[in-house]
């Protein structure tokens, strides 16, 4: 298996008889990658199984070459952020993050100089020598962040990163992703907040009722949804004139000037013919486009087609 | 970054030291300890009030003492201070993690978890044999404060020191055979103090089991190695002791295998939190 991806090959997970993931195949490639998927869709189960949390009950994991059953290489490469919102009892922040790096194989020396670097990474300096148990929630987010990324990790496996914290702090972190996802790295982020999944993405594994229902760039996963018109929206100064011309085109079911009277919602269901018509139109009636984007290649609207209102997503 | 590690054999013994140490720290300090302090204080308080309400009579000669810590040593410390002490700390090594739900942090480390078994096999063990150690010896001296000088004279003597030894020798094998039992069972029972009360039953009926079924009793290997015979009433006949060496092997195998199956199951363990 390769060293550079992340291989999930027809694995199911069942609790007893209740399904976890059923039939999952993906890859995953370098770069920031989010899981999607609505509670209990299977974005847990399937991190759990990357990290060798559980087993598959059938089915191959291969993480950069590497299977889940051995942590000895696998936790060398991997750093894992989990949903659990719990620590060894007792442990201050520094001494947390030093049994982790030593156990890692740092002697004592080394590991509390990079449990520093790390706390000072995530933001958490003035709270390193305090216990967790005291911590706010997005401070033990943020513990949690730096114990998953204090080896430097190839790989990086985040459930819901972002929960509990603040606008601020949110930033900060999805900065500190965009970061690590530099270097060839791979960033495998679950979230249940869209608009952010779609901020950070290279691409997206949507998952529903334990099975992958999508995966890869968002604009080909959108691509490959023929069912759904394609949206454009062209801000332009006469928005009027080009909805005219544009209703007498077969493929357009609909054009809406948007609120603000400074543009136009254009949907069609032939993105190969809708394009150079659309140009024809806009130099025929001699419009001034500022900017002509999809409006619905973004992770929502991908989600919205694909899982709907059942999802449960916020 | 290069990672500043060893690695194979190095880092292995590095990580078990280092999980031992945590967990001598845990069982020593925490909250968990509690319950063993209180069982460890009990054949001291014993020996305490022996020793304020002996008559005088039977304070000049030490033999009967002897024999009375023998007892004691059989019946009270061996069967229910440290199977109980031990049930309260090796079962926790892993159980307890569990229901803090803070296992996965070991599990998502680059441990084997044959050596995060041993790790914290060891740390148990060092610290039931701490713990119950300095019971044992407490207890002993409270046993020969009574005779004063003689008392004193006797523990200083071959003889006593011998039994002390021994005393000792066998509370580190029971906290090592039960100590891998107990391990095993947090591993496999989300309440192990069920299989714990079984097996003292188990242990209790030992004198009347089968020779054959006697192999698979820890107290049966115990009871052969201490130094003073102890009256067993009508079950003398069914008691018979296997020689020394014998028993101490059988132990060390028992506690071997138990950490085996322990490191197997350990292997196979997943981290379903929501369902413990």
């Amino acid at each position: 298996m390769s060293d550079r991806t992340i291989s999930v090959r027809n694995v199911s997970k069942f609790y007893g008889e209740v399904l976890g993931v059923n039939r999952v195949s993906v890859e995953i490639e370098p770069g920031l990658t989010g899981l999607v998927g609505p509670n209990g869709s299977g974005k847990s189960t399937l991190m759990h199984l990357l990290c060798g949390l559980l087993r598959p009950t059938r089915g191959e994991i291969s993480v950069l070459g590497v299977g889940p059953d051995e942590p000895e290489r696998l936790f060398r490469l991997v750093g894992y952020c989990t949903q659990y919102d719990s620590f060894p009892n007792g442990a201050t922040g520094t001494g947390f993050l030093s049994h982790t790096l030593a156990l890692h194989g740092y002697d004592r020396a080394a590991a509390d100089r990079r449990a520093q670097e790390i706390l000072e990474r995530v933001g958490l300096t003035g709270a390193a020598r305090r216990r967790i148990a005291g911590y706010s929630k997005g401070m033990r987010q943020r513990i949690k962040l730096a114990q998953a990324i204090c080896h430097d990790p190839r790989v990086l496996v985040l459930d819901e990163p972002l929960n509990g914290l603040d606008p601020m702090g949110r930033a900060e972190i999805i900065d500190l992703f965009k970061e690590l996802a530099r270097d060839d790295r791979h960033v495998i982020v679950s979230s249940h907040i869209l608009h952010e999944v779609d901020l950070i993405s290279d691409g997206v594994v949507m998952i529903h009722g334990g099975s992958v229902v999508a995966e890869g760039a968002i604009r080909d996963v959108r691509g490959e949804i023929t069912t759904q018109p394609l949206q454009v929206l062209v801000r332009c100064d006469l928005p009027q004139a080009i909805a005219a011309r544009a209703f007498e085109l077969e493929h357009v079911v609909e054009a809406r000037i948007v609120e603000d009277g400074a543009g136009l919602l254009l949907r069609t269901t032939d993105a190969g013919s809708f394009f150079p018509a659309l140009t024809k139109i806009i130099l025929a009636t001699g419009a001034e486009v500022e900017t002509m984007t999809p409006a619905d290649e973004n992770v929502h609207a991908v989600y919205d087609y694909l899982i709907g209102d059942t999802g449960g997503a916020t | 970054m290069t990672h500043p590690v060893s690695s194979g054999r190095v880092l292995w013994q590095r990580q078990a030291t280092m999980l031992a140490r945590q967990e001598i720290g845990r069982s020593l300090f925490s909250r968990r300890s509690l319950a063993v302090y209180a069982l460890a204080a009990m054949p001291i308080g014993l020996a305490l009030l022996r020793a304020l309400f002996l008559p005088e009579s039977q304070r000049l000669h030490t033999g009967h003492t002897t024999t009375e810590l023998a007892q004691i040593f059989h019946f009270f410390f061996l069967r229910f201070v440290v199977f109980f002490s031990t049930a309260v700390l090796f079962v926790k090594l892993y159980r307890g993690e569990i229901l803090e739900r803070s296992l996965h942090y070991h599990l998502l480390a680059p441990v084997r978890r044959e050596v995060l078994t041993v790790g914290k096999y060891l740390g148990g063990l060092i610290s039931s044999v701490l713990m119950l150690g300095v019971t044992l010896i407490a207890t002993t001296i409270l046993f020969y404060l009574p005779h004063g000088a003689g008392g004193f004279a006797h523990l200083g003597s071959g003889a006593g020191l011998r039994e002390v030894f021994a005393y000792l020798a066998i509370t580190a094998l029971a906290c090592a055979a039960y100590g891998g039992l107990f391990l095993l069972a947090g591993l496999f029972f989300k309440n192990p103090m069920v299989p714990a009360v079984v097996f003292l039953g188990w242990e209790v009926a030992t004198p009347f089991l089968p020779g054959f079924l006697k192999m698979l009793s820890v107290v049966h290997y115990l009871g052969s190695l201490e130094p003073v015979p102890i009256s067993q009433g009508p079950f003398a006949l069914m008691a018979q002791p296997v020689p020394g060496w014998l028993a101490v092997l059988a132990l060390l195998l028992i506690a071997a295998g138990l950490i085996v199956l322990a490191a197997w199951k350990a292997r196979r363990l997943e981290i379903t939190y929501a369902t413990e």
